[in-house]
């Protein structure tokens, strides 16, 4: 399948020493994946990111972004690429609609409508408003919109439900697995497990700069997560708590006997969440 | 890519008229024009000025007011207190039958108590300017200096006016954080700075026409004029870079742009004010350049060749200090 990004062996120091941001990185994001970059602040998530997009220069490595070689950007990449930065950036002296209306006419390829966008992310009433009046909520939903404008092939998310309310997060979330049907691939940078684990077919932890692990969720809670259900039951009127193996010998015959012949209070399987893989890979939390 | 760059400047055209201080900056050229209007002498007006007692000699009063302002009191003690204040108005009292002195305070330049004696001697005799037998011959310039001097300040200043409103619209973009959004659309770095660039080249050459317009300034060489407001514009475009760069607080930008008053001041006061051998030291100064430039398009008596030189001087000089502040600015914008 075609590489939408490939990353080779990418260093970066912001002071010109040995000491890297990004150290020896690479990963390769297949066309149509939602990719998640995940790991505590100061990890080298945005530094990579913003190498990829072109706002720090590459010192180290090799980077491909849509086909075009990151070492001579060209400034058509851009009409390929959109990105949802995790601070909002909009014009505070314009109105939201404006800002649309401005920023789709830097494109050269066709572009999508203000107010669809606009609409898409709940914030139609309030188009004419100008956007320094905006909550900071409001302000990263029309930076989430404008980042939409130009149909990118390359969609980077920054952190993209941060200080949203519950309710809009859900939306947020629904609109990237829309585009993403579409065949639009996503980089998704995020300290949040949750959504990560939502959205991303594959996820890589990153610590201190270094890429500790690449693999889908769904493999790596089935590889670090115990293969074991947890039930309480009431057993001639007391409560008992058990675990059973769904795989060592007896176990799966065991928990059959007391779904069978007992009262079931609680089961759940003991599924590892991504926060606790990546603690266990990474031996560091997440904040 | 103009489309992109006209694109960018239509924006911070926009959101500067809706922006009080850059409203307010680009409604002062007019606020100028019309000062200079009501302030500046017309050519005819006479800085020399003559007391005489009301109603001793109207026939006196009717000449003199030909060549000088004159104002009339009623009694002499009147007179003598006029004269002892701070202005070197001079008075002409009677002294006996046909006899007159003139009153001063002592401190008047000379050449304006000889230009008095004179009137008195011409109207005693009776000399009028018909008697003369001298033929005058000018080269056809009907603007007073003064006014000549104002408007060319105040051409030069909205140079710096444009480069002003380039600092706040580079502080708007950093504190709304718009900079990085930019650079990730295919607006090259270049198309940004010549868009943001441009407010520098509208606001000096529309404020400067407007200037030129209301002051009366009519009959000039516009293009001489459009050539030699946009060089000086440049030098103040690249202030007006740097001054958005090192700056958060729109504040402190606009008062950090009004160090270019310093040299523009300084060098319109030592052209006019210092003898030839000193003028080197204002050579440095574009502006120096500009308002020799500017002084031959306002009089009209500049050939395309005068014009092209200065200007060129201007340019010479602007690339320079581009050379200097172009890594900053490139860096800052990052």
């Amino acid at each position: 399948m075609k590489k939408m990004i490939k990353v080779e062996n990418l260093y970066h120091s912001y002071n010109n020493d040995d000491n890297y941001a990004v150290n020896d990185v690479s990963f390769e994001i297949r066309k149509g994946e939602i990719f998640g970059f995940l790991g505590p602040s100061g990890a080298g998530k945005s530094t990579t990111q913003n190498i990829l997009v072109g706002l720090l220069q590459l010192q180290r490595g090799e980077v491909e972004v849509a086909g075009y070689d990151i070492k001579h950007i060209k400034n058509k990449m851009f009409n390929k690429i959109g990105m949802s930065f995790e601070q909002s950036n909009v014009y505070g002296k314009m109105t939201g609609l404006e800002n649309l209306e401005f920023y789709r006419k830097l494109f050269d390829v066709e572009t999508r409508e203000p107010m669809e966008l606009i609409r898409m992310v709940g914030l139609d009433g309030k188009e004419n408003i100008k956007a320094g009046e905006y909550s900071k909520g409001m302000k990263h939903r029309l930076t989430f919109a404008r980042s939409m404008i130009n149909n990118p092939e390359i969609w980077f998310l920054d952190e993209p439900t941060t200080g949203l309310d519950p309710a809009i997060a859900a939306n947020i979330k629904d609109i990237i697995r829309q585009e993403n049907e579409k065949g639009v691939t996503v980089f998704l940078t995020t300290h949040n497990m949750h959504i990560a684990d939502e959205l991303c077919d594959r996820v890589a932890f990153i610590v201190d700069g270094k890429i500790r692990l690449i693999d889908s969720p769904k493999k790596l809670k089935l590889e670090y997560g115990e293969k074991l259900v947890d039930v309480e039951y009431f057993r001639e009127g007391e409560l008992v708590k058990d675990s059973f193996s769904t795989v060592a010998g007896g176990g799966k015959d065991r928990l059959v006997d007391v779904i069978r012949n007992h009262e079931i209070q609680t089961m759940h399987t003991k599924e590892a969440t991504l926060e606790e893989i990546f603690i266990s890979v990474t031996g560091r939390g997440l904040v | 890519m103009i489309k992109k760059i006209l694109l960018l400047f239509q924006r911070d055209l926009k959101v500067s008229v809706r922006n009080f201080i850059t409203l307010y900056i680009l409604v002062v050229p007019v606020i100028f024009a019309v000062v200079i209007n009501i302030f500046s002498p017309g050519i005819n007006d006479t800085t020399v000025e003559i007391v005489l007692l009301e109603g001793e000699n109207p026939e006196q009063v009717e000449y003199f007011k030909q060549f000088a302002n004159v104002t009339l009191l009623e009694t002499i003690e009147a007179v003598e207190e006029r004269v002892r204040k701070r202005d070197h108005i001079i008075g002409v009292l009677p002294d006996g039958s046909q006899e007159y002195f003139i009153l001063t305070q002592g401190n008047e330049p000379d050449y304006i108590v000889d230009y008095v004696k004179n009137l008195t001697a011409f109207d005693h005799y009776g000399i009028g300017t018909e008697d003369s037998t001298a033929e005058i011959v000018d080269y056809g310039r009907d603007i007073p200096p003064l006014k000549k001097l104002m408007v060319n300040t105040a051409m030069i200043f909205t140079s710096i006016l444009g480069g002003m409103i380039i600092a706040l619209n580079i502080v708007e973009e950093k504190t709304d954080n718009t900079i990085s959004a930019i650079h990730l659309s295919p607006v090259s770095r270049m198309g940004f700075i010549a868009g943001k660039s441009l407010m520098g080249v509208f606001v000096p050459v529309v404020s400067a026409f407007l200037i030129l317009t209301i002051t009366g300034f009519r009959n000039i060489n516009y293009f001489h004029a459009f050539l030699m407001i946009v060089t000086s514009s440049i030098i103040s475009i690249l202030i007006g870079f740097i001054e958005g760069i090192n700056n958060d607080d729109v504040m402190n930008a606009a008062g950090n742009m009004k160090l270019l008053f310093l040299p523009l001041f300084g060098c319109i006061a030592g052209e006019e004010l210092l003898a030839d051998k000193w003028q080197f030291l204002f050579y440095w100064i574009p502006f120096y350049w500009t308002y020799k430039g500017n002084d031959l398009v306002l009089s009209n008596s500049g050939s395309w060749l005068d014009i092209i030189k200065y200007a060129g001087i201007v340019l010479g000089i602007s690339i320079i200090v581009f050379l200097v502040l172009a890594p900053r600015i490139r860096k800052g914008l990052e």
